[in-house]
């Protein structure tokens, strides 16, 4: 199957300004496993722009690639005009990296891991002393500077990897699931960082599995499966594109649900429930989706069939609902 | 942010400065993780040579052939100082080649921090070596200055040593990196390493006795460790050791071989495992034929987008048999109640689930230690000292220093279990925690905890009585009692490690269990009579339980008995008691408040 190429139609991209990151086909082989298919896509510079996709369809691969720490098996990858795979010093010297996993030195103090950071980019201790300040009042840790790594929560340690990330002032910073597995405060704190840096004119690739987050953040991102692109656009295009504008989720208890969706696809069409109405019916195992334009005339249509639903809720359709009509609802992994 | 602080290079020139000091910029990050670890550091390199010079160099003075004798036409300190300062860049070769080194890929990811920064893989291994050798550089320089306090070195190029064990340490240190860049999997490789590899490369070379001492059979592996070329190369520059100067010169060559082989191959295993080789193609994209039951199967057989939804009634398809209703789960009442289920087992049952899923080598071969001191030591200085004044009248050297051996691998099997073992699930995988939310009382897992240590200690103890048998040092039927003494000793160490271990709290204070067990170990009249020492220090000595491990199992090795014999197992007794009590205490307040 070839990859459907998308390219930057719907972005208008300012005229002579060079793309801060370009892939042509780029692809990755592990073995005869293809973790990456041949894939395109362009980010102008200062856009937010966001890869969502399934456990395994190849986020990471493509993140790690473009921050020049994977080779490449065949295609072109552009990072600021400079190949990663001849010039990686030079194309790293601009990126900052949030890797899914964090790998702190727990042994060190959080002022400690910031200034090591910064060592490897060869900057003098001069700089280094004021930005780990500035880096920790960022990330709210000024309390922390001198405890040890080992001992702060989950989210303190987030914040400082991402903190890290921050100290060659990069023009483009990688964020891998940044915010998985914080809670609602520290996301929100992490978005609205990532706001003021968005603000400033740095460019954010983030991938994440959290729909809202991409919602909130991105102005532009793919979808990936299976290392393929399967959309491309701003959150509301997509969803405009590949959902219907309400779902209505009913319940009907777990013995009664497929029989129920059953029937009313066997009725979708008809004069009752008609195809303008409905534009799908998707039988879940705890509850049955129509996707309409109109929640509340679906609910009428569907109570004057005689179908009384144990619960039901009308809400807009989102993002998840693209991703999942987009990449299956099994389990992946 | 208030202002903004502008970065003082462009992107460009970072990258540049990386391109020529990256393997500096690591180092300085090693240095100072080192630093956090920095007085156990300064009081083993300083502290080490201090106790070895004075427990072996003046304690095996006085038993070689009544303290008369020299070796190599020099007195026996000086011909064991420089072999001693070469050692200890041996040493800490391997742990600081090893351990951080798995830390960088596995356990902490460190490396790959700076793998996202603009320096190249192979720059991060190269800072990691050059602080690890600045360590050598640093620890062999206060070695040599322990050595002129004592007045050991008595050449004017006696300084050259320094350098040499540093060049040593690299010789043993760089394989080991490459080694340790290569392993994916800890399945306690390094336990081996250090056993099968470092061990004998330290205990056949020529450091204690000169190398002739041993039979051909043994002496070859002196000639392949760097450890002896090093060390010939301090006793050159020492004392003035007599050689062809070919030979010196084939050393130098030697250890400076093996050095830039082990450096070539850390090149390699880091730039593989932390990016690629310029101008090849993917390396990840080779197809590579599957092994039997070892496939790659990320992504094959995967179904998507609804073929085959999964049915929601599966998890009852599977289940064959009817489950029985489930039995009451008793509450123990009475005195111990909340401290004590009775259960013991199920911490025994994990124990040995997880020895089986572990690597068998590493827990059968942990008497290995004991049998090469007994190897190295009865034999290489067997052949100097003659009979040594044993419980029932002189003995062979061997015959005096085998059961000593054994009650100091009782304690080590003990001690690494109690500790290390301990260590790791209380702070990282968190099984005592598990265990402990359950209807299970700290009681239950300290002893069944310390129950695993005496397995372990009975299994080392036996394979070490039966190579004692082979080796001909059994010659009373008293000898077998020295089982179960040694299961005692165990249990005595591990209660008390145990309860130790509770208040540590970071790896690092687990060096300074070794820092106590060391001087203890060489204090411990385990290599010659407690008479050789003054008797300030005799009473030292008697009031360490190792010592009385010592006594008692040399005691039972000839069937002699004396009031003493019950001192000694009285001593373990209390031990064991005090350390139990202690241990379920320390366990009950870490995680039961």
């Amino acid at each position: 199957m070839h990859t459907p190429s998308v390219h930057l139609s719907s972005t208008a991209r300012p005229a002579g300004q060079t793309p801060v990151i370009s892939a042509r086909g780029l692809t990755k082989r592990y073995g005869d496993f293809e973790a990456v298919r041949g894939i395109d896509f362009e980010v102008p510079p200062g856009e937010a722009f966001g890869l969502l996709g399934p456990n395994g369809a190849g986020k990471s691969t493509t993140m790690r690639m473009i921050g020049g720490v994977s080779q490449r098996t065949a295609g072109e990858l552009r990072i600021m005009g400079l190949d990663p795979e001849t010039h990686g010093p030079e194309v790293r010297a601009r990126l900052g990296v949030v890797p899914q996993q964090d790998n702190l030195d727990e042994e060190l103090t959080v002022r400690d891991n910031l200034m090591v950071y910064g060592r490897y980019f060869g900057l003098p201790r001069s700089y280094l002393r004021p930005k780990a300040q500035q880096l920790l009042e960022f990330a709210q840790l000024t309390e922390k500077a001198d405890a040890q790594v080992e001992g702060l929560s989950g989210g303190m340690k987030r914040r400082l990897v991402i903190a890290r990330s921050l100290v060659n002032e990069p023009q483009v910073l990688l964020l891998d699931e940044p915010t998985t597995g914080l809670d609602p405060q520290a996301r929100h704190i992490l978005w609205d960082r990532l706001f003021r840096l968005k603000e400033q004119g740095t460019t954010l690739i983030l991938t994440t599995h959290y729909m809202d987050e991409a919602e909130q953040l991105c102005d532009r991102l793919i979808v990936v499966d299976q290392g393929q692109i399967m959309a491309e656009g701003s959150p509301a295009q997509l969803i405009r594109e590949h959902s219907s504008r309400e779902v209505v989720e009913l319940r009907f208890g777990t013995e009664r649900n497929a029989q129920v969706a059953a029937e009313l696809e066997a009725l979708r069409g008809s004069e009752r429930l008609p195809a303008s109405l409905v534009d799908r019916v998707e039988p879940l195992p705890d509850r049955v989706l129509l996707y309409t334009p109109s929640g509340e005339d679906v609910l009428t249509a569907v109570s004057a069939l005689g179908h009384h639903p144990i619960t039901s809720l009308v809400r807009r359709s989102s993002l998840e609902d693209v991703f999942l009509t987009l990449t299956g609802r099994s389990l992946i992994d | 942010m208030t202002e903004r602080l502008l970065v003082p290079l462009t992107p460009d020139a970072s990258a540049a400065r990386a391109r020529t000091w990256g393997w500096w910029y690591y180092a300085e990050h090693f240095l100072l993780q080192m630093r956090r670890y920095g007085s156990v550091i300064v009081v083993s390199a300083i502290g080490e040579p201090l106790i070895y010079l004075l427990a072996m160099g003046l304690g095996l003075a006085a038993v070689i052939d009544g303290g008369q004798s020299t070796v190599d036409g020099v007195s026996y300190i000086v011909f064991l100082a420089p072999a001693l300062l070469a050692s200890s860049a041996l040493m800490t070769a391997a742990t600081e080649f090893t351990y951080p080194v798995m830390g960088g890929f596995k356990w902490q990811r460190v490396y790959f921090g700076p793998q996202a920064g603009p320096m190249q893989p192979w720059q991060i291994a190269a800072g990691q070596v050059a602080a690890v050798a600045l360590r050598f550089l640093a620890q062999s320089v206060l070695f040599y200055v322990v050595m002129l306090f004592f007045g050991v070195a008595p050449s004017p190029w006696a300084w050259l040593q320094i350098i040499s064990a540093v060049l040593g340490g690299l010789a043993v240190g760089l394989p080991l990196m490459a080694y340790a860049s290569s392993i994916t999997q800890d399945k306690g490789q390094f336990a081996l390493v250090q056993r099968f590899i470092i061990m004998p490369l330290f205990l056949f070379s020529g450091t204690f006795y000169p190398l002739t001492n041993l039979p051909v059979a043994l002496q070859w592996i002196g000639w392949i460790s760097p450890q002896w070329h090093a060390a010939q190369l301090g006793r050159i520059a020492s004392y003035g050791m007599q050689e062809p100067w070919t030979l010196t010169v084939l050393r130098v060559l030697y250890l400076v071989a093996l050095a830039v082989l082990g450096w070539w191959l850390v090149w390699r295993q880091f730039t593989l495992r932390l990016g690629w080789i310029q101008g090849t193609p993917d390396r990840d994209a080779r197809v590579v034929t599957p092994r039997a039951g070892w496939k790659r199967t990320r992504g094959a057989g995967r179904r998507r987008e609804g073929t085959e939804p999964e049915p929601a009634t599966r998890p009852q398809g599977r289940i064959s048999e009817p489950i029985p209703p489930m039995p009451q789960i008793t509450v123990r009442t009475g005195p111990f109640a909340g401290m004590y289920a009775g259960n013991i087992r199920a911490v025994l049952e994990r124990g040995f689930l997880a020895l089986k899923t572990n690597n068998w080598a590493v827990f059968a071969s942990g008497f290995v230690e004991p049998v090469l001191y007994l190897l190295s030591m009865g034999i290489g200085l067997g052949a100097m000292i003659g009979a040594v004044e044993g419980p029932a009248g002189p003995m062979s050297y061997p015959a005096f220093i085998a059961p000593a051996l054994l009650a100091v691998s009782a304690m080590n099997g003990a001690i690494y279990d109690s500790t290390w073992n301990v260590f790791f699930k209380m702070r990282h995988s968190k099984i005592y925690r598990i265990m402990l939310n359950t209807s299970m009382g700290p009681m239950d897992v300290a002893l069944g905890e310390i129950g695993m240590a005496l397995f372990r200690g009975a299994v080392y103890s036996t394979g070490f009585l039966a190579i004692m048998a082979v080796m001909g040092h059994l010659t009373s039927p008293w000898a077998l009692l020295m089982l179960p003494a040694a299961v005692l000793i165990a249990f005595a160490f591990a209660s008390v490690g145990m309860a130790i271990t509770s208040y540590m709290t970071k790896f690092q204070q687990m060096d300074w269990i070794m820092v106590v067990l060391m001087p203890m170990f060489l204090f411990s009249a385990t290599f010659f009579p407690l008479s050789v020492y003054p008797e300030q220090i005799q009473w030292v000595i008697q009031a360490l339980p190792l010592w009385h491990g010592v006594e008692l199992l040399r005691q039972l090795s000839v069937g002699v008995f004396t009031a003493g014999t019950l001192v000694h197992v009285l001593y373990f007794v209390v031990m064991v008691i005090g350390g139990m009590a202690f241990a379920s205490a320390r366990l009950k307040a870490l995680f039961l408040r």
